[in-house]
């Protein structure tokens, strides 16, 4: 017989789907009889599922504008400029 | 329209120092990166400078990727401590409780001894879903970075739990036990909001 304390146990192996199809089955069966435990496996799920709704998946337009020309302004100053490259040849540096 | 390259040809490209596969680079990771980072950090202004970073910093180690992981990884790694490196500049979150502690109490014959409230099937009228959404990412943001970390990669971004451990350089157990109690510690912040909304009296010790 499962106790609560064992569905517990076994609640993070049981929502990953990592749990023997017997084993599985018998905390089926304990859920099936005890409302506190469904209760919290459903919440359990629930704010998986709410954590994973907080994915943004865009990336405001001045931000990319912005990102391009740190990127810009970095590269061309790791990169002698042709006035550099101008001066050093004049005075063979 | 940037044209989406393969991973192989971009980093072929990358290594040859051409800017064109940067901004390919960029069109295809930014809004990952992005949002990975603003996650991770929980502050906007945090998540743009790392943004920045990381771009930076690809273009600039790419020379030494060997391939020996995919390329978003790789990037995702770089994100990751970035952003890390970010919120350990922070004042320490104080610890999360255990998880027995984010449970339901339990009876010495170890059966639950308190109501629990079944929350997750709550008509939008009775629990606010966007009032849920906004304090689950409050909650997250109460997370210490070590939990927060696995909760981001795994729930929030949906990566693979091997691709989690090698992002963060953890092993399996370390990532189950952490991903396990900052999951519950969420569930807990959600469960204590939506029983003080929804004035279901769940016992004396609600949970
Ligand atoms: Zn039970």
């Amino acid at each position: 017989m499962f106790r609560c304390r064992d569905v517990g146990q076994l609640l993070y192996e049981y929502v990953e789907e990592r749990l023997e199809p017997p084993v599985s089955q018998q905390l089926e069966q304990h859920l099936a009889d005890c409302p506190g435990c469904l209760a919290f496996i459903n919440t359990y799920k629930q704010t998986m599922r709410l954590s994973h709704e907080l994915r943004c998946d865009d990336i405001p337009q001045e931000l990319q504008q912005k990102l391009r020309s740190f990127i810009k302004t970095k590269l061309s100053s790791a990169r002698p400029s042709f006035w550099d490259r101008l001066r050093s040849r004049l005075t063979g540096t | 329209m940037a044209v989406t390259l393969q991973d192989d040809e971009l980093i072929a490209k990358l290594q040859a120092r051409d800017e064109s596969a940067l901004e390919a680079l960029m069109v295809q990771y930014q809004a990952r990166v992005f949002g990975l980072a603003l996650r991770l950090t929980g502050n906007r202004q945090d998540a743009e400078e790392v943004l920045q970073d990381v771009f930076l910093a690809v273009f600039q180690k790419i020379g030494g990727f060997r391939g020996d992981s995919k390329l978003s990884s790789w990037i995702y790694r770089i994100t990751t401590n970035a952003a890390l490196m970010k919120l350990r500049k922070r004042p320490k979150v104080k610890e999360i409780p255990l998880a027995e502690e984010l449970g339901p109490a339990m009876t010495d014959e170890g059966m639950i001894a308190e109501p629990v409230v079944d929350w997750s099937r709550l008509p939008n009228d009775e629990l606010d879903r966007k009032e849920l959404g906004q304090r689950i990412e409050q909650a997250m943001n109460l997370l210490p970075a070590d939990y927060r970390s696995v909760v981001v990669l795994r729930d929030v971004e949906g990566l693979s739990e091997q691709e989690a451990c090698e992002i963060l350089s953890l092993s399996e157990a370390a990532l189950k036990s952490r991903l396990h109690r900052g999951r519950l510690f969420l569930r807990k912040q959600l469960a204590d909001y939506a029983v003080s909304q929804t004035g279901v009296n769940p016992g004396p010790q609600h949970v």
